[in-house]
């Protein structure tokens, strides 16, 4: 007979002295930091959440009116889209109240060589369905010298054109072209806030943390406010940014000497009502780094994004200067980060989520849609007390592998790089290449990249992701041709579909244009 | 209005259509011409029925979407709710003009005033941006190719129908279930009598013109009469 049944019936009562003991399901979630992050974590779980279940989850967010948000990331993956969409967010009203714009893709402008006309698309739809070989067969033998993404999708020429990848008439989050958004991240955080607390019933705390009450264990028991005392819960989230109030004990990993940007100036600059939007990031190559400049219907985000070890401040400012065209040098934000993350992400009863995990610097705008997987996992597999460590440990092999792949295909842009500046060529230098992308880049000037490279079911990056950034910056290998050809994709058809699409799509300008005058100011306040 | 103009990527290299279907369009239409030859793809979703014309000279066939003017039980809100709709509606605003020159190649004309004319850079391109016609213009053509075909093979249809005496009137009946009362007037329909009496010979010959399945569709195509009144009712019950 095990033990505590023995003692239940000897006795009636134990005290259960730990936690995990407990039988009761994790329902008391409580998040502290209210970013992006913090927020969108609480639409999920409290849109998730079965109000008539026996034991309800419970959110509660504490906010803290002393701390600013960071609020620059400015561009989602297409995995926004499922996230608003499980929220329960229209796109009308998400477009409407953070100023987005349809992004699909981003363009790197110098990134292979510097030289005049070096600049290629990584479009978020992938190539059309193919065997990787015949694909690239077929763009060298067909596709008359047109660039890769234009050869295998139709999103490259709608990308130029400015249009936008869907019609009014779609239905919300169906798009004609796979696309994500360009947004204003504070407008973002605020109608997440605004969503969590009006219609989802998150509890609302703005509070300053104090304190972080343990079990022997180590497990959180509670946090500590200035004004509303300790708040309990049974799981926690650590959305606290840099800060990491509640895993700041976790070792840091520090990935800098691969990705060694750790600087960015950032700009505002407005622009004029009916000027086109870019479909598309841009991300231009200077001789230290790179400027992203994202395009809202309101304004352009401009960033000169830099290392402090090749390029000082002021140069930094000369250089932004010089990519907006003005001869002064813009008032701008200086961000200062390090490329890095946790040793592990969920200890005991908390996970950390957002920049409290890490950070990578922003070429790939991959802050956003790591908080929206750390939340898909944490719902795909509900913390049981029973299971906990179990639990943690599998989220932390998944998140560690996930953050290697994106520092890999980060580092893959400077790895294939001809530029000659000394960034650039230390970008090269041997001891900064993780092992495992020095030996796919070794593999790929055989053959291209395939889902054989990338194992996971759902890895971050596909292959197409390798293959957009690969033949955007070098050559195509030529296939050995030893064995019989895979079908050869239909690139016509590629070509008579963007035909249609070029036909059929709205520019960008015009679709939010239109939506603005259809949902006036008055229509929205109605809604929230 | 009407404002018909012939089109070309000159005049027109901006012009955007919209093709959302909605009664905002000139979607909310009880009934639509339809041409023998697309009879078969009709009547598996609508009535067709035989009017004739003000100068009872003359029959047209038409796909019959609702019980008074106005109203088309297939228009729910900004879908069109068939798997086919006749060329006559899918071709708008575009229409088949002939030069006054006899024998002159018909040319494609649109009409400027219709609202499907898209405004806001909405809608779908009929050139694209060097003049070349979009995808949506190459349809539409075909559409508008088939429509005349089938149009000028109509009077055949009806004059051998004439010639058996295969046409009857029809006065539809239809009483809903909130117990309102309907009546369709005025119309014409296969005389299946007459039909079903036509020996070897009639038939073989209605054949060989190519008449005899449009026939068979025609009256096969009556059985969406209860589908429609089901639509009917079911607007009714919704209020």
């Amino acid at each position: 007979m095990p033990l505590d049944t023995w003692l239940n019936g000897r006795t009636g009562t134990v005290k259960q002295p730990m936690t995990r003991a407990d039988n009761r399901p994790v329902s008391r979630i409580v998040i502290v930091g209210g970013g992006t992050a913090g927020w969108l974590a609480a639409c999920r779980i409290a849109a998730a959440a079965d109000p008539a279940a026996e034991h309800p989850v419970e959110v509660t967010l504490i906010e803290s009116p002393d701390v600013a948000t960071i609020g620059v990331g400015e561009g989602t993956w297409p995995t926004m889209r499922a996230t608003l969409e499980k929220i329960g967010i229209a796109e009308a009203e998400f477009l409407l109240a953070c100023d987005a714009s349809f992004k699909q893709g981003s363009r790197f402008i110098g990134w292979a060589t510097g030289a005049e006309g070096d600049a290629y698309l990584h479009p978020f739809t992938p190539p059309t369905d193919a065997d990787p070989r015949a694909l690239v067969s077929a763009w060298q033998s067909q596709a008359g010298g047109r660039s890769f993404a234009e050869a295998v999708t139709p999103q490259a020429g709608v990308t130029q054109r400015r249009l936008a990848p869907r019609q009014r008439s779609m239905p919300g989050y169906a798009g004609a072209l796979n696309y994500g958004y360009h947004l204003d991240a504070t407008k973002l955080a605020g109608l997440l806030a605004r969503h969590a607390t009006g219609r989802l019933g998150v509890r609302h705390l703005r509070d300053h943390m104090t304190e972080v009450e343990r079990a022997e264990d180590g497990d959180v028991l509670a946090v500590h406010t200035r004004s509303h005392g300790p708040i309990d819960g049974d799981f926690f989230l650590d959305c606290t940014g840099h800060a990491a109030l509640l895993v700041a004990d976790v070792p840091w990993i520090d990935r800098s000497g691969t990705l060694f940007n750790d600087r960015a100036l950032a700009v505002q600059v407005p622009v004029a009502p009916d000027s086109p939007i870019a479909a598309q990031t841009d991300a231009t190559a200077h001789r230290a780094g790179w400027i992203w400049d994202i395009g809202l219907p309101t304004r352009r985000g401009v960033g000169c994004v830099y290392a402090s070890s090749h390029m000082s401040d002021d140069e930094a400012a000369a250089t932004l200067a010089g990519y907006l065209g003005t001869a002064e040098v813009p008032t701008a934000r200086r961000l200062m980060f390090r490329s890095g993350h946790r040793e592990r992400f969920w200890v005991g009863n908390c996970l950390a989520v957002g920049l409290s995990a890490g950070f990578l610097e922003p070429l790939e705008a991959s802050a956003i849609v790591t908080v929206e997987l750390s939340i898909d996992a944490l719902l795909g597999d509900w913390p049981t007390r029973a299971a906990l460590a179990i639990q943690a440990k599998r989220f932390n092999e998944l998140f560690r592998y996930r953050w290697d792949r994106i520092v890999e295909f980060l580092k893959l842009h400077y790895a294939l790089s001809r530029r000659q500046e000394p960034y650039w060529r230390d970008h090269r230098a041997a001891e900064t290449m993780p092992d495992r992308l020095a030996d796919l880049i070794a593999l790929w000037t055989h053959r291209p990249p395939s889902s054989d490279d990338l194992p996971m079911v759902d890895e971050v990056f596909p292959a197409a992701s390798y293959q957009y950034v690969l033949y955007g910056m070098t050559d195509a290998v030529q296939t050995a041709g030893q064995f019989r050809p895979e079908p050869a994709p239909n690139l016509a058809a590629v070509e008579q579909r963007a035909r249609a699409l070029f036909a059929s799509l709205p520019t960008n300008r015009a679709y939010l244009d239109a939506l603005r005058a259809a949902h006036g100011p008055a229509a929205l306040e109605q809604q929230s | 209005m009407s404002n018909h103009t012939i089109l070309t990527s000159e005049e027109h290299r901006e012009l955007r259509v919209s093709t959302t279907r909605e009664a905002g369009a000139g979607d909310a239409v009880m009934s639509a011409l339809v041409v023998p030859d697309e009879f078969r793809r009709v009547q598996n979703e609508y009535p067709i029925l035989f009017r004739l014309n003000l100068e009872r000279d003359r029959y047209t066939a038409l796909a019959l979407f609702g019980f008074e003017n106005g109203e088309n039980l297939f228009l729910d809100g900004d879908r069109w709710d068939a798997r086919y709709r006749p060329l006559s509606i899918d071709i708008q605003p575009f229409l088949i003009g002939r030069p006054a020159t006899e024998g002159g190649e018909a040319q494609v004309h649109v009409d400027l005033d219709s609202p499907r004319i898209a405004t806001g850079g909405e809608g779908v391109r009929v050139f694209d941006e060097d003049g070349r016609p979009t995808p949506y213009l190459e349809t539409i053509a075909e559409q508008l190719g088939a429509l005349d075909a089938g149009w000028r093979g109509s009077d055949d249809f009806f004059a051998a129908l004439t010639r058996y005496d295969l046409i009857e009137p029809l006065t539809i009946d239809v009483t809903l279930d909130s117990g309102s009362e309907h009546r369709l007037a005025g119309y014409h329909g296969i005389d299946e009598d007459r039909l079903q009496a036509l020996d070897a010979s009639e038939l073989g010959d209605l054949h060989e013109a190519g008449h005899l399945m449009p026939i068979f569709m025609a009256l096969a195509s009556l059985s969406n009469l209860a589908k429609l009144i089901a639509r009917k009712n079911a607007v009714v019950a919704r209020g």
